[in-house]
């Protein structure tokens, strides 16, 4: 938690965090975008890559990874963008997409590095363990104690701007179950955090 | 700490550097090629209405071709403790699959659970309608029952992914499970209009059997059609 403090701390000189607009432009955009306007899906790229980037930078993959996922995001949410229905929220449609890229990633990699038995064993201890993009990156530091579904969740919640409802979509999930891990991510945190404070690190 | 505290800790931490504006512009120009006007998916209400209309069909038309000998043979009140319950789970399972195809769609009942509530109600429902407590050829009869329920079940099934053919499951095999489980409903259809053989363990075993068989045959589709697709792209 040093890292984390310290960051907090000498974060004002730091870019912080830019939470989403309202979703009307990119909802509007994003209508332009299946229309076939380049500019609009430029314009979309641009203003929704920063989200997906720290989604997957955040959780656990490097720098390079989130660069990659990133792309291959975006190649499947060009293949599949009629399946977005205007007048839907937009954020949890494309943060969907990029769940279902990043745990497919995960079920490659692990596949790849240690094959199926391991894969039971670490998807029963601590799924998606953390393993932060950036030293900089305090926002990993301070999700690192949460497993994979509460980081994700918070992420989406705390950082991206996003309702309950729409977290409940793009996770595929009810809103009982968000809030009842956003509860246990914030018992953790507020664990970690005194404990931090109690040391004098914060 | 209060959650204001973690929510202020949160929101003032500092960000890492965003995607590069190298890798920004290629994902720009790799789409820019096949960029042209789409049409979008049609409103939800209608595929669920489309798969529903679908799924009775199916029942009705395999029925009429085998004979409605079943729900002539049963009283009112059994046509309605069996048919209302089966077909407000045809809508349920249609809903789930549906929501299952698109991409962000809020998800109020998970496919598993859709799969064991409608196997339990069913079962409660057939409970109390079927008191014959006989059991003859149980095996035979009951295993054609079966293999009947589930022939019904697979073309039903393979319409209705046709129907939602451009969708796109982020979950496969909670969609290929919600695609079974109608499949599955509608097969079970198919028997409760037909079948004459009111044995309660008949009925209960093996008609019961094609609403998750057929949906583990579905999810178990999903996850074979998902591994092909993995290793085509490996």
């Amino acid at each position: 938690m040093g890292g984390l403090s310290d960051g907090v701390r000498a974060g004002e000189d730091s870019r912080t965090i830019h939470r989403m607009q309202p979703d009307e432009d990119i909802e509007r955009l994003m209508a332009r975008y299946q229309q076939g306007d380049f500019a609009a899906a430029s314009a979309l790229i641009d203003r929704v890559s920063p989200q997906l980037f720290r989604f997957f930078a955040a959780q656990t993959f490097s720098r390079p990874d989130a660069d990659d996922l990133l792309q291959e995001t975006w190649l499947r949410i060009h293949k599949v963008r009629h399946t977005w229905r205007p007048g839907e929220p937009a954020l949890p449609w494309f943060y969907a997409i990029a769940r279902h890229i990043r745990v497919d990633h995960y079920r490659k990699s692990l596949r790849t590095a240690t094959g199926e038995r391991k894969l039971e064993a670490m998807a029963a201890s601590s799924p998606l363990a953390p393993q932060p993009a950036d030293q900089a990156d305090q926002i990993a530091a301070l999700l690192a104690p949460l497993s994979a579904g509460e980081r994700e969740v918070l992420e989406m919640l705390k950082i991206a701007g996003m309702s309950l409802e729409e977290v409940a979509g793009a996770t595929s999930s009810s809103v009982g179950s968000v809030k009842q891990k956003v509860h246990r991510a914030y018992k953790k945190l507020r664990r970690t955090l005194s404990l931090a404070q109690k040391g004098g690190r914060l | 700490m209060k959650e204001s505290d973690i929510d202020g800790i949160l929101q003032s931490a500092p960000v890492p550097e965003g995607p590069r504006s190298e890798t920004l512009q290629s994902i720009a120009a790799a789409i820019r090629g096949s960029l042209r006007p789409v049409r979008p998916l049609p409103a939800p209400w209608l595929l669920t209405a489309g798969l529903v209309f679908v799924s009775a069909t199916i029942a009705l038309a395999a029925a009429a071709h085998a004979g409605f000998d079943g729900i002539e043979k049963m009283a009112p009140w059994e046509r309605a403790l069996i048919f209302i319950p089966l077909g407000a789970f045809a809508v349920v399972a249609a809903k789930t699959f549906v929501r299952t195809m698109i991409p962000g769609s809020r998800r109020r009942l998970s496919a598993g659970a859709l799969l064991a509530l409608c196997t339990l109600s069913l079962l409660g429902a057939f409970a109390l309608s079927f008191r014959d407590y006989q059991i003859d050829h149980f095996v035979s009869a009951g295993f054609a029952c079966l293999v009947t329920g589930l022939l019904h079940a697979f073309p039903a099934g393979l319409l209705a992914w046709f129907l939602l053919r451009r969708g796109f499951a982020v979950n496969a095999i909670a969609a290929g499970l919600a695609a079974g489980t109608l499949a599955g409903l509608v097969g079970l259809g198919v028997l409760e209009l037909h079948c004459v053989n009111f044995q309660a363990a008949h009925v209960l075993v093996w008609h019961t059997a094609v609403v998750p068989l057929s949906g583990a045959l579905g999810a178990t589709c999903a996850a074979v059609g998902q591994w092909i697709r993995r290793l085509a792209t490996r």
